[in-house]
C-alpha cells in the first residue's frame, strides 16, 4: 500500500510538472502567434501579392492532384485548380489506379488525348500506364498509373512536373482563388531560401460551396465537426504559426503544400511506407538541409486558403486521430537520431523533444491523470479543495487557450461573419473541455497501441462530399495506401488537416 | 497550495472573460466603423469626384476620422486612374501637407508605420515623394522596401530604376515586386537598364538582361549578344532568354554556339530562344540536344523543334532514336 502511495505521489509531482511545462508552452505559443499574425496582417498590405500576380518574374508552379476514385468531384476540383489566380501554373492529375470512372470523367470534361510525357523518374513509382493532355486546357495533364497510394501518386506527379515548384493538393480540398499565390509568397520573396510553404486548412462542413469556392462561411451543423473547428484554430493559428516562427515547422498539411521540386527529389520524394507522409517529408527535408549546413526556411502562411471536410461521425474521427498518432510515431521513430541533437537546431532541441513528450506520449500521461488523481483522492492523499482547484485551473486554462485562439481568428481573418456563430464557437470552446478533449486523448492512446501492435489498418472510406452530400459507398483496396494526414490534434502543433476523401483498409 | 490554485483559477476565469468581452466590443466597434465609413463616403463622393475632375471643391469641415476616410477614398481612386485626374489627386495631397506628413513617417520607429507611409505615398500620386521613397529603398525592413518599390512604380519614377535593380539583384526587394515595378515604369526604365548590363555585379547584369527581354526592343540585341560570352552562367542564360523574347534574329549564330555551353540551363535557354527565333539551321543541333542532353535542356530543345518544324519533329520522334522528349513535343504539336 505504501508503495502504491509513493507511486501515486511521484506521479502527482510529475503530473504537476508536466501540466506546468505544457501550459507554459501553450501560453508562450499563443503569445508568439499573436505577435506573428499581427505582423503578418500589417505586412500583408505591403507584401505585393497583386504585384506578384502581375509579375513576369514569379516562378511557375506544377500543381499535383493525386486522385483515387474521385469520379464524383474530380472535374470540379480540376476546374477550381485551373482557375487559380497565378501567373503560370500547370495542373497534373495523377490517377492512382482508380476503379471508378475518374479517368473517363476527366477525358470527357477536358477532352483529354494521349500524349507520351517525358518523366524524370528521379523517384521510383508504380508503372505509369499512360499520360494525357487536355486539348481545351493545354496546361492540364493526366498521369494514369497503377495503384500505389497517395505518396506514390505524388511521386509520379513529381516526375512529370515541368516547373521548379510543386504544389501537392488533396482532391477534396477547396482552394481559395488566390491560395496558390498566397502560399507561394514566401518562395516568391526568397526563392533561394524558402524550400517549402504550407497554409491554413479550415473546415468546410456547413459552408456554402459552389463551383469549387467557399461562398458563405458557416459553422457545421454537426457538433463533432464544430469542436474540430475550435481545434483547428488552435492548431493552425497558434501551433503552426508558433513552430514556423521558431523555424521548426514539422508538418505541412498533405491537403495543401508547396515544395521546391529539386529538394523533394534530393530527399527521395514522398515515402510510401508511412501513414504520415506529409510530416515525414518535411522532417526529412529539414534533416537533409541541416546535415548539409544549408541556409533554408520552411514557412507557414496563416492566410486562410484551403478548406476541407471534417469527419462527422465518432467512428471516422476516431480512425483519423489514431492514424495521425501512428503517423506521428512513425515519423518520430524514423528520425529519432535527430532528437536532442544541437546539430538540428531548434528542431532537434525543442520541436522534436516537445513532440515526443507532449504529443506522442502525452495521451498516456493525461489519461493516467484521470485515473490516478481520483485514486489519490480516494486514498486520502488529496484534499477535496486541492482536487477541485487543480481541476478548475486545468479546465480554465483549456478554455482560455481556446478563447485566445478564437480571439486571434476574430482579430485577424474574421471569416465567420455571423455574430451568433461566434457565440456558438465560444460555447464550444468551453464545452470541448468536458469530454471531447478526453475522447481525443483516448483515440490517440489507441493510436499508440496500434503502433505497439504494428497494426496497419486504414478503415473504410465514407465521404459526405461538399456538393452532392451523397455518401459514397465504402471502398476497400488491398494494395497501396491512400489518404492520410498525420499528427495529432491536441495542441495545434501537429497536423490538423482533415482526412483525405478516402480511408482504406490495408490488411 | 489551495489558495494559489484558487487565485490561478480566478485569474484564468477573468482572463477568459476579458477575451470574450474584447471580442464582443471589437465586433461592435468594427460594425460601427464600417457603417460610418459607408456613410462618410456616400456623403463625400461628389466632392471626391469633382476633385478628381479638377473642378473647384468646397470641402465641408471634416473631423480627423472623416478626413482620413476621404483621403483613403481618393487614394483608392488614384490607383485606378492615370493622367490629369491623378495629377489633381496629387495636388490635393500636396496642398494639404499630406505628402510631407507621410514622408516624415518614413522615418518612424515602427516598421508598419514606415511601410504604411511608403505605400500611401504611391497612392497619393505626388512625384515630390520620389526622393524620400528612393531613400526608403534602403530601409532595413523588407516590407518598407517593397512598399517603396511599389509606390515608385506607381509614380513612374524612372530615376528609381537603378536603385530598384540594385536592390533586386541584392535580393533586398522581392523579385516579383521589383520585376513588376520595372515593367510598370516601362520604356523610361530601359535607358537605365541598358547601363546596368555592364555592372560589376553579375546578378545585376542578369537581372538587367532579364528585364530588357521583357520591356526592351530589338535594338538592344547587340548588347545582349555580347553577354552570351559573360563569365556568369546566369547572365548568359538570361541574355539568351531575352534575345528569344526580343526576336533578335541576328543572335541566332551565337545562340547556336550557346547550345554547347557547359551549363545545362544556358543550353536550355539557348534552345528555347532558337525556337522563338524560328532558326531552322539549328535543327540538327537541337535534335542532338533533345536526344542526349539532361532533362531540362532536352525538353527545351524538343519544344523548340516543335516550333521550328512540327512535321520534321514528328518524323524524328517516331524513329528508333526518338526519345520521350521528342515524342512529347511531337504529340503536343499535333494536338495543340
Amino acid at each position: 500500500m505504501d508503495l502504491l502511495r509513493d507511486l501515486i505521489e511521484l506521479f502527482g509531482i510529475c503530473a504537476v510538472a508536466y501540466f506546468a511545462v505544457l501550459n507554459v508552452t501553450y501560453i508562450a505559443f499563443t503569445a508568439l502567434a499573436w505577435r506573428s499574425i499581427t505582423a503578418h496582417l500589417r505586412g500583408r498590405r505591403f507584401s505585393g501579392v497583386n504585384e506578384a500576380l502581375a509579375s513576369p518574374l514569379t516562378p511557375p508552379v506544377s500543381v499535383l492532384l493525386p486522385a483515387y476514385n474521385e469520379e464524383a468531384g474530380i472535374a470540379e476540383a480540376v476546374h477550381s485548380l485551373l482557375a487559380l489566380r497565378y501567373p503560370e501554373h500547370e495542373v497534373i492529375v495523377v490517377n492512382d489506379g482508380s476503379t471508378d470512372g475518374t479517368v473517363a470523367r476527366l477525358a470527357e470534361e477536358f477532352d483529354l488525348v494521349p500524349v507520351g510525357k517525358a518523366l524524370r523518374e528521379s523517384v521510383d513509382t508504380r508503372t505509369v500506364r499512360g499520360t494525357y493532355v487536355s486539348r481545351r486546357e493545354p496546361q492540364l495533364w493526366l498521369i494514369d498509373k497503377e495503384n500505389g497510394g497517395k505518396s506514390d501518386a505524388l511521386n509520379a506527379g513529381l516526375s512529370a512536373a515541368r516547373y521548379p515548384y510543386v504544389c501537392a493538393v488533396d482532391a477534396d480540398a477547396i482552394l481559395e482563388e488566390d491560395a496558390l499565390l498566397r502560399v507561394a509568397k514566401p518562395i516568391i520573396d526568397d526563392p533561394n531560401l524558402v524550400v517549402a510553404a504550407g497554409g491554413i486548412v479550415r473546415i468546410a462542413n456547413g459552408c456554402t460551396v459552389e463551383r469549387g469556392q467557399v461562398l458563405d462561411v458557416r459553422l457545421p451543423k454537426s457538433r463533432l465537426a464544430t469542436f474540430q473547428v475550435i481545434e483547428y484554430f488552435r492548431a493552425f493559428l497558434v501551433g503552426r504559426v508558433g513552430w514556423s516562427r521558431l523555424k521548426s515547422l514539422l508538418i505541412i498539411s498533405g491537403a495543401f503544400g508547396l515544395f521546391r521540386r529539386e529538394t523533394v527529389e534530393a530527399v527521395g520524394g514522398w515515402r510510401t511506407d508511412t501513414v504520415g507522409e506529409d510530416a515525414e517529408l518535411v522532417v526529412r527535408m529539414h534533416r537533409h538541409l541541416r546535415e548539409r549546413d544549408e541556409d533554408y526556411r520552411i514557412e507557414f502562411v496563416p492566410d486562410p486558403v484551403c478548406w476541407t471536410e471534417a469527419p462527422e461521425s465518432l467512428r471516422a474521427l476516431s480512425r483519423q486521430r489514431r492514424r495521425w498518432q501512428r503517423g506521428l510515431a512513425e515519423t518520430l521513430w524514423r528520425h529519432r537520431s535527430m532528437l536532442a541533437r544541437p546539430r538540428y537546431g531548434a528542431l532537434g532541441m525543442v520541436a522534436l523533444p516537445y513532440f515526443v513528450l507532449f504529443e506522442l506520449v502525452g495521451p498516456i500521461f493525461e489519461l493516467a491523470s484521470f485515473v490516478l488523481l481520483p485514486a489519490a483522492y480516494l486514498l486520502g492523499m488529496l484534499d477535496t479543495s486541492i482536487l477541485v482547484a487543480f481541476a478548475a485551473v486545468a479546465v480554465l486554462l483549456g478554455i482560455l487557450l481556446s478563447v485566445a485562439a478564437l480571439a486571434l481568428e476574430e482579430f485577424s481573418f474574421r471569416r465567420h461573419t455571423h455574430g451568433l456563430e461566434v457565440a456558438r464557437m465560444l460555447a464550444y470552446a468551453v464545452l470541448e473541455n468536458f469530454g471531447f478533449r478526453q475522447l481525443v486523448d483516448w483515440w490517440r492512446l489507441r493510436g499508440l497501441w496500434d503502433v505497439v501492435r504494428r497494426r496497419k489498418g486504414w478503415g473504410d472510406m465514407r465521404r459526405k462530399g461538399f456538393a452532392a452530400l451523397t455518401p459514397l459507398e465504402p471502398v476497400r483496396v488491398d494494395s497501396g495506401q491512400w489518404t492520410v494526414d498525420s499528427g495529432s490534434a491536441r495542441d495545434g502543433a501537429v497536423d490538423q488537416s482533415v482526412e483525405h476523401s478516402a480511408e482504406f483498409v490495408r490488411r | 497550495m489551495v489558495h494559489a490554485l484558487q487565485d490561478a483559477s480566478l485569474a484564468l476565469a477573468l482572463a477568459a472573460t476579458a477575451f470574450v468581452l474584447v471580442l464582443v466590443l471589437r465586433r461592435m466597434m468594427l460594425t460601427r466603423e464600417e457603417r460610418a465609413r459607408v456613410a462618410v463616403e456616400e456623403r463625400l463622393r461628389e466632392q471626391a469626384l469633382a476633385l478628381v475632375d479638377g473642378d473647384p471643391v468646397a470641402l465641408p469641415d471634416l473631423d480627423r476620422g472623416e478626413a482620413a476616410i476621404f483621403a483613403r477614398m481618393l487614394a483608392r481612386y488614384s490607383r485606378q486612374l492615370s493622367g490629369e485626374p491623378r495629377e489633381h489627386i496629387a495636388r490635393f495631397f500636396d496642398g494639404g501637407g499630406h505628402v510631407d506628413h507621410q514622408s516624415r513617417l518614413l522615418n518612424a520607429r515602427r516598421v508598419w508605420k514606415r511601410a504604411s507611409a511608403a505605400a500611401t505615398l504611391g497612392d497619393m500620386a505626388s512625384p515630390t515623394a520620389v526622393p524620400a521613397l528612393i531613400d526608403a529603398l534602403h530601409d532595413p525592413e523588407r516590407e518598407v522596401r517593397a512598399a517603396a518599390t511599389r509606390s515608385l512604380a506607381l509614380l513612374g519614377a524612372s530615376v528609381a530604376v537603378e536603385p530598384i535593380v540594385a536592390e533586386l539583384a541584392a535580393g533586398r526587394v522581392q523579385r516579383a515586386v521589383g520585376g513588376w515595378a520595372l515593367m510598370q515604369i516601362g520604356a523610361p526604365a530601359l535607358t537605365r537598364l541598358r547601363g546596368l548590363l555592364h555592372h560589376d555585379d553579375a546578378s545585376v547584369r542578369a537581372t538587367a538582361a532579364e528585364l530588357i527581354g521583357l520591356v526592351g526592343e530589338a535594338s538592344d540585341s547587340p548588347e545582349l549578344i555580347g553577354l552570351l560570352r559573360d563569365p556568369s552562367a546566369e547572365v548568359r542564360a538570361k541574355s539568351a532568354h531575352a534575345l528569344g523574347r526580343l526576336g533578335a534574329a541576328q543572335a541566332a549564330a551565337m545562340l547556336r554556339g550557346a547550345l554547347g555551353d557547359r551549363i545545362f540551363f544556358v543550353r536550355a535557354a539557348a534552345a528555347r530562344a532558337l525556337g522563338q527565333l524560328g532558326d531552322r539551321p539549328s535543327i540538327p543541333a537541337l535534335v542532338h540536344q533533345a536526344q542526349t542532353d539532361r532533362f531540362e535542356a532536352a525538353q527545351a530543345a524538343a519544344r523548340a523543334l516543335a516550333e521550328l518544324s512540327p512535321d520534321g519533329l514528328s518524323a524524328v520522334a517516331h524513329l528508333p532514336t526518338g526519345n520521350a522528349h521528342l515524342r512529347e513535343a511531337a504529340g503536343l504539336a499535333e494536338i495543340l
